[in-house]
């Protein structure tokens, strides 16, 4: 994109959508009760500023509406209007039309006037804004007389660099209250020539008080027009003394002559008249930090100002911005709310992927630095070693702040899920509610992206399926307006996504019907409540009596779990008859680093994710048990849990005759259920770069991904509990004249 | 040389893309020397650094507002001869006469095409 306008319309839609987030978060917050109105405030602006951004790129259509809005919102924001339930829930609504104009106008692509003007009409029915005529506004632009003196002499701008030259002005008076003096130093190039230097002269100044220094470049030409001989720099100082002008002068005597030189005292003035924490001049750093108690000024006259405005720091550190009250009597917003703004930088995803990738190769190099380094034989206290110690410490730093850069809050995605929500409710004649919970956790990119569809398709899931009607919620004793809660957490190093409802909950005996008549399961299969439950994931599976236009569109809950297995996370469900249904998603928090144990398998080096792994333990006689000729649990602790030979089931070779003295890893499942796998041996513990096989392989059961190792080999990466659920799937619907066979 | 050459003007407007709408036009007008602010404050803390003859600002920004921003500038010493342009989306009497109690110079109404903010600039400046 060379085009200064494609790229700047391109920023602009990537703009609409951070608006449209927090305009989506004022309207909640408005809906929550909040009347703040600097909450009316942010959602005005927002549509305000794409309003005005529009209207510079002359996407009409959206000007149009959003203009329709930012009126309606204006009313609210002046307290003509109050808005009830109903009129967030439009509000609302034209948020989400908005977005669609956005998105139409970024796609070039159009928005039926159907969806709009239904809205607009029921818009202008309920706030009743009348457009306000055009005012015919007379204002005469004051002309500003800029005297850059003759070009040919003055290539430079003489009359900037005289800008902050200090007049004996009150209001000059950089710093509130105290005594002292501003001093404007211009050395003249005889100064330098004669050997003195203005550092030594601004130290000295310091001990006579708190010193501020400020450099003037303005005067700096270009650096092919440098002459290194002359002084370019000129510098005001403000110095805090309870000292002479005398005093001050002594310090500049050996120069005097030798440069301009002007002291003006500043105790002249009453303190604390500055409206506004501006210091007169620039600062460099200074040279002792400057002591200006935060204060809250006086206006010299207040007819004048619009409003008040606060001082809050000095001008060298000013912080992201504060919110000023706005009105002079409401309290300033306490700092660490949303509405402040975090100085960002928008960097293209490709660059940051491509770091990721080099962080990546980065680590695979320094494992293979460090294995050719014990090879070596060097003692572990060599200073190769010790220094290939912090090389490890420092790439995984490094690789943790890499992949934070890649992390979100998963906020967008439940926004989006609100409207998914509202729409589907409306479409099915249910009054339903989104709570959402842990909005600011954060999640990589690419998972947000990819959980879009599969969580889509689990709210609407829960608005359709899961909820009753409000008929028979009354009926039940519920309240008429279902309950569908969103949250999002960190936890044991997985993100965990729940979708829960508080509707009837799992209609076992239904879908038990359904599932031996769809052929998917025998007639007479024991299945227990929880196998029910997970019949939902089998494909083709669905449950609504009528297929309703929202959900169960040939997308079942099939799909919603392979969605999920492609990004490396597991899908659970539970549901209490009558109290309603919870899908919880774990995901693992990166897609590109895992930590790994490395173990050794049939002379195959795999890869078994360490969080998956509760513990080893070498078994003895004892400890093994067989249920059958291919069957064996482990007792541990008085329980049993299934035994897996991984090198039978990853088909490097038959199954062992016996395990004892074997090594096995204790795999907790999602479910919490435990399981065994036996290896050969383990050989290291160590963080390993994922590297995807979907792109070469497609997927492969039991296996997750494969990486790497130090060495150069490369490995695999098991998912262990899809490895369990295979074998287990296998042992248990293999008809046992196979298994004999077999 | 032109004054286009000379003149120094900083854009402060919370949106990126109206920064860059309005750094794009001046670029056409030839006026180089072109620094931004995407707020009231990081706009005064750039001044105090690197004065300009020109702010060309936004009304509606979170925190300071133009005006206030106006107001800022107009009680401090060195900035106050700052040459000053709010952009309004909603041009209110209210806002426009308040501006020209504080001493704005000009004003422009959104949405503007390039001519129009020439325009409005050499009305302050000058022909650039």
């Amino acid at each position: 994109m060379s085009d200064p306008m494609a790229e700047i319309r391109a920023s602009f839609f990537i703009e609409c959508e951070e608006l449209l987030e927090s305009l989506q978060d004022g309207l909640q917050t408005m809906d929550d009760g909040d009347t703040d109105p600097e909450t009316i405030n942010i959602v005005f602006r927002a549509v305000h500023s794409i309003k005005g951004g529009a209207g510079a790129f002359g996407l009409d259509n959206l000007v149009h509406f959003a203009h329709r809005l930012e009126s309606a919102m204006d009313e609210v924001r002046t307290g003509r209007f109050h808005p009830d339930g109903e009129a967030i829930r439009l509000f609302f609504t034209c948020a989400d039309v908005l977005g669609d104009l956005v998105r139409a106008a970024r796609d070039d692509d159009t928005v039926s006037s159907d969806v709009t003007d239904p809205v607009l009409e029921k818009l202008e029915k309920l706030v009743g804004v009348e457009e306000e005529a055009e005012e015919d506004l007379d204002f005469t632009p004051t002309t500003l007389s800029l005297d850059f003196g003759d070009d040919m002499a003055l290539p430079t701008l003489p009359d900037l660099s005289a800008l902050p030259t200090p007049e004996p002005d009150p209001a000059d008076a950089p710093l509130p209250g105290g005594k002292g003096f501003t001093i404007f130093f211009k050395p003249d190039p005889a100064l330098y020539l004669s050997g003195n230097e203005p550092l030594y002269l601004f130290r000295t100044l310091r001990d006579l008080g708190d010193l501020t220094v400020t450099c003037h470049t303005t005067a700096l030409p270009t650096l092919d027009q440098i002459d290194a001989a002359t002084g370019h720099l000129s510098w005001t100082l403000t110095v805090h003394t309870e000292e002479s002008e005398q005093a001050v002068r002594e310090v500049f005597e050996f120069v005097d002559g030798l440069c301009q030189l002007d002291i003006t005292p500043f105790a002249t003035v009453p303190s604390a008249t500055l409206p506004f924490p501006l210091t007169a001049t620039p600062f460099l750093p200074p040279l002792s930090p400057p002591e200006q108690p935060a204060s809250t000024a006086m206006l010299p006259d207040p007819t004048t100002v619009p409003e008040t405005l606060v001082a809050k720091d000095t001008a060298v550190r000013v912080k992201p911005v504060e919110t000023p009250p706005s009105e002079s009597s409401a309290p300033a917003k306490p700092s660490g709310t949303p509405t402040q703004p975090h100085a960002t930088v928008r960097v293209d995803l490709e660059r940051i992927d491509r770091l990721v990738n080099l962080v990546g190769e980065l680590v695979i190099n320094q494992a293979m630095l460090s294995q050719s380094v014990t090879e070596a034989g060097l003692p572990p206290n060599s200073p190769i070693s010790t220094g290939l110690e912090e090389f490890l410490q420092l790439t995984r730093d490094i690789q943790e702040s890499v992949m934070m850069i890649r992390a979100q809050p998963i906020k967008s995605l439940f926004q989006r899920m609100g409207r998914i929500v509202r729409e589907s409710s409306a479409s099915v004649g249910k009054e339903v509610r989104l709570h959402t919970d842990g909005e600011n956790t954060e999640v990589d990119k690419t998972v947000i992206e990819r959980l879009a569809d599969p969580l889509t398709h689990m709210i609407r899931n829960a608005v359709d399926h899961g909820l009753e009607s409000p008929d028979k919620r009354l009926a039940a004793g519920k309240p008429r307006e279902g309950h569908v809660t969103l949250t999002a957490q960190h936890r044991s190093g997985r993100i965990v996504i729940e979708v829960s409802d508080d509707g009837a909950g799992i209609n076992r005996e239904r879908v038990r019907a359904k599932a031996i008549e769809k052929g998917l399961i025998p007639t007479d299969a024991q299945l227990t409540d929880g196998d029910i439950d997970n019949l939902l994931f089998l494909p083709g599976f669905s449950t609504a009596q009528e297929i309703s236009n929202l959900s169960g569109r040939g997308v079942g809950m099939d799909v919603v779990k392979s969605s999920i297995q492609a990004l490396g996370g597991r899908i659970a469900i539970t549901s209490q008859e009558g109290k309603g249904t919870t899908f919880s998603i774990s995901l693992p928090l990166t897609l590109a680093v895992l930590d790994g144990m490395i173990v050794r398998v049939a002379n195959e080096t795999l890869v078994v994710p360490l969080n998956a792994i509760l513990e080893t333990l070498t078994l003895t006689q004892d400890d093994v048990k067989a249920l059958g000729p291919q069957a064996h649990v482990v007792q541990i602790r008085g329980g049993f849990v299934p035994l897996f030979d991984l090198g039978a089931e990853l088909g490097y070779r038959p199954p062992q005759e016996s395990y004892v003295g074997g090594i096995v890893l204790l795999i907790g499942q999602e479910d919490g259920n435990r399981a065994a796998l036996a290896v050969d041996g383990i050989e290291d513990q160590r963080q390993v770069v994922i590297k995807g096989l979907e792109g070469s392989y497609g997927p492969v059961p039991g296996i997750a991904a494969a990486t790497i190792l130090g060495d150069g080999q490369i490995a695999l990466i098991l998912d262990p509990t899809d490895l369990v659920s295979q074998a287990s799937g296998r042992t248990r619907s293999r008809p046992p004249q196979h298994a004999l066979a077999g | 040389m032109a004054l286009r050459d000379q003149l120094r003007v900083m854009v402060v407007d919370d949106m990126s893309t109206s920064r860059g709408l309005i750094a794009n036009a001046l670029d056409s007008f030839g006026i180089r020397n072109v620094a931004s602010a995407a707020d009231g404050p990081s706009a005064l803390q750039k001044l105090a650094t690197s004065p300009v003859h020109l702010v060309i600002s936004d009304y509606n920004m979170p925190g300071m507002d133009g005006l206030q921003l106006l107001h800022a500038l107009r009680t401090n010493g060195p900035t106050r001869g700052i040459g000053f342009l709010l952009i309004t989306g909603r041009a209110d009497r209210e806002i426009i006469d308040m501006g020209k109690r504080l001493g704005m110079n000009n004003f422009l109404k959104k949405p503007f095409d390039p001519a129009g903010l020439r325009a409005a600039i050499e009305a302050i400046v000058g022909k650039l």
